[in-house]
């Protein structure tokens, strides 16, 4: 077995296309998987029974369950009910899902997180739920989630590589494609880990450095 | 139509099975290449420390899907000759895996004994050996139990994308009985209930057992994540005069 | 200033204070003593609120605390505490953890209300620490920042839980000094605090109290040179 890369340079662009992709698909669910995990937070924090279970099934259900049996139900499952989604809302769907409960966890643990002692001395300066919450605990407890974030981020970004399988033309599956047409399948998988591995060591660090920047205290 | 289900339950069961063996044989041979990885962190070389630090970090840095397409199709043409079954391909790569993330808890919870005590056991002239087999190793067992916990409840459902190479685990199982049945749904919520029933009951475990740990004032590392290999240089863990 | 009466506080069925009763007027500094477990911070929860009264009366400068339409925030922006953990807010400088509550709470404007903050910092001698976060200053420093946050809602009463008891040792005397000069202009305080040289310095009362109850009740001297229960003798002679 020889060591070349040269076969792969022509198929570069196409696998930076699907890296592209990968990163896209990404956001998109993190952005909306951060929505729906606030507001399973918020219903798992909330007086009424009824949200508290609904959150905490959806929340159980989602750590419990592989994310590539969530993405294989809405996939083929959803077909029987007449629901045809194509691979990309597929995808979307199941990380969103799959994020929103990880979020919900990570609030709900940031947030607890925040000292007792703030929540009690902007009540003893005289602020109602509003401020107290305004002023003394949502900067902190921001602060308490931002690592966590970043970080459900790029676990994201790692596991969006299951959407190869329902044929979502992104980093994963273009990897395999370029195997089968070079058959270099040593430096395929190498230059795919390595794509990987720098994005993801982008976000690491970028996440440090932002965490340092915007926590100054 | 969920009477016709009944004669696909031990293709179910034997996917099932599957799915147990790869993950008990992951879990053991994932642990124990983790508890190298993470001793070697402790080592008073920094090759050694380097070379645990990197793998970690990169094995971390990149998707499980990529390890075992790689352990499947590329390790074998390192080994002339040599052809990996699914089983033994999707092993070695969740071994791989979880090593990684087992290495870093391993790291964790040394650091969580007190410095006190490796001085003590210098001062005592324990070698390596000697210091992380009857002092260290006693008390970071203790708090290494819930984050473990965490890293194979996550490597069982993690063992679900073996069946991308083919391998016919529950998973894989539930899709091949969705395919011929025609009832997807009822195959892959099936499924789902598996992996719930194993998995629930273990994540309550491990929360039990690190609320015991706290109440009995024991630091419990958390569970490794991908920024905290930035945390510090690859130091060894060692108190006092080494 | 403060009217409390027959004062009872129950967790669940853990009853924590007994009936308390006393009365505290204008510009006393009053120290609370005794030992842990017998309900001081409770008591001084109560008169602010921080704890829900279970059953009694407590009158503070004319808020009767168990009335129904009674305006919290009123009573809380009346009423300073200073706590043993601080807790001045971490995200915010100096200058901003004492603005913010005068400013959102009190509605005042910005521009007066950071003149005032300036020189509260001044008075508890740190004016030079207004634009650094709380992180950066020592245990005693940050109590001094937390006592002039507290007062800048111009309270009349200013309670303080054990302020000292989480500070070096060495930083321990330049609050206690700020204390003392706040007793001298005028303040009613009410101290929980085991500083007895404090306690007999500048109070003019000492409460000892233990297992929900006032024990004994008097001046400084009195009580810490001619304790009468059998309880208070035994408890200063433990700390002492
Ligand atoms: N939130 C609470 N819930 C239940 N019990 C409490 C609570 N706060 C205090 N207690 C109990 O009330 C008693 C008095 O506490 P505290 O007022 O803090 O005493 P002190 O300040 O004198 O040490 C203690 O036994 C304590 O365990
Ligand atoms: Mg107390």
């Amino acid at each position: 077995m020889t060591w070349y890369l040269g076969d792969l340079i022509p198929y570069m662009p196409l696998l930076l296309q699907g890296l592209w992709i990968s990163i896209y698909i990404s956001v998109l669910s993190f952005v909306f998987g951060s929505v729906l995990g606030l507001f399973a937070y918020l219903a798992k924090a909330s007086r009424w029974r009824v949200l508290r279970g609904i959150s905490g099934a959806y929340i159980e259900v989602v750590r419990n369950v592989p994310l590539l049996v969530v993405l294989y139900l809405i996939y083929f499952g959803l077909t029987q009910f007449g629901v045809n989604l194509d691979p990309l809302w597929s995808t979307l769907i199941a990380l969103t899902i799959n994020n929103g409960a990880y979020v919900a966890e990570i609030l709900r643990a940031g947030f607890e997180a925040v000292p007792k002692g703030l929540r009690e001395a902007a009540h003893a300066l005289g602020m109602n739920s509003a401020q107290t919450f305004r002023y003394a605990i949502l900067v902190p407890g921001i602060r308490n989630v931002f690592p966590a974030m970043t970080n459900q981020f790029i676990l994201l970004f790692l596991f969006s590589s299951v959407a190869s399988v329902i044929a979502l033309p992104e980093l994963t599956n273009q990897l395999l494609r370029v195997n089968s047409e070079t058959l270099r399948t040593f430096e395929v998988f190498t230059v795919g880990a390595l794509l990987y591995y720098v994005v993801s060591s982008v976000l690491a660090i970028g996440s440090r450095l932002g965490e340092k920047r915007l926590f100054r205290w | 139509m969920v009477g016709d289900f009944v004669q696909f339950l031990p293709a179910l069961a034997k996917g099932a099975g599957t799915t147990a063996i790869l993950c008990i044989i992951a879990a053991v041979a994932g642990s124990l290449l983790g508890l190298v990885i993470g001793l070697m962190r402790s080592s008073s070389w920094a090759v050694v420390r380097w070379i645990s630090a990197i793998f970690t970090n990169f094995l971390r840095g990149i998707p499980l899907l990529i390890i075992l397409l790689f352990t499947y199709f590329a390790l074998p043409l390192l080994i002339p000759g040599a052809i990996f079954s699914q089983m033994v391909s999707g092993a070695i790569g969740l071994t791989l895996f979880v090593s990684a993330y087992i290495g870093e808890v391993v790291r964790g919870s040394i650091e969580s004994v007190p410095k006190g005590q490796f001085e003590a056991a210098e001062a005592l002239g324990m070698n390596f050996a000697q210091k992380f087999r009857y002092v260290i190793m006693p008390q970071a067992m203790r708090v290494i139990v819930p984050p473990w916990v965490g890293i194979i409840l996550a490597m069982i459902k993690d063992s679900s994308l073996v069946s991308v190479i083919g391998l016919v685990e529950l998973t894989q199982a539930g899709k091949i009985v969705g395919t011929s049945t025609m009832e997807p749904l009822v195959a892959f919520v099936l499924v789902g209930a598996v992996y719930f029933v194993i998995c629930y009951p273990l994540g309550h475990f491990g929360r039990w057992y690190e609320k015991r740990l706290k109440a009995s004032g024991f630091n419990v590392p958390h569970q490794a994540t991908a920024t905290d290999i930035l945390d510090e240089e690859p130091g060894p863990r060692v108190g006092g005069n080494q | 200033m403060i009217t409390v009466k027959d004062l009872h506080k129950s967790y669940g069925k853990l009853e924590v204070l007994k009936g308390i009763s006393c009365e505290i007027d204008a510009s006393q500094v009053v120290c609370v003593i005794g030992p842990s477990g017998s309900g001081k911070s409770t008591f001084l929860r109560c008169l602010n609120l921080l704890e829900s009264i279970t059953s009694g009366t407590v009158v503070i400068n004319g808020h009767d605390l168990g009335d129904r339409k009674l305006n919290t925030s009123a009573v809380r922006q009346d009423v300073g505490m200073v706590f043993q953990q601080f807790n001045l807010f971490p995200h915010m400088k100096v200058l901003e953890n004492i603005m913010i509550a005068p400013v959102k709470v009190a509605k005042k404007p910005k521009a007066v209300t950071r003149e005032k903050a300036l020189e509260l910092l001044d008075k508890v001698g740190l004016a030079s620490k207004a634009d650094v976060y709380p992180s950066a200053l020592s245990g005693g420093q940050q109590q001094r920042v937390a006592i002039a946050r507290a007062l800048a809602m111009d309270p009349t009463v200013m309670l303080f839980d054990e302020p000292t008891s989480a500070l070096d040792p060495e930083t321990v005397g330049d609050v206690l000094q700020v204390m003392k000069r706040l007793a001298e202009e005028g303040m009613t305080m009410v101290v929980v605090s085991h500083e007895m040289g404090f306690a007999r310095e500048v109070a003019d009362r000492v409460i000892f109290m233990d297992g929900g109850v006032i024990v004994e009740d008097g001046n400084p001297a009195e009580i810490f040179d001619n304790p009468k229960e059998a309880r208070t003798q035994a408890f200063l002679s433990r700390v002492s």
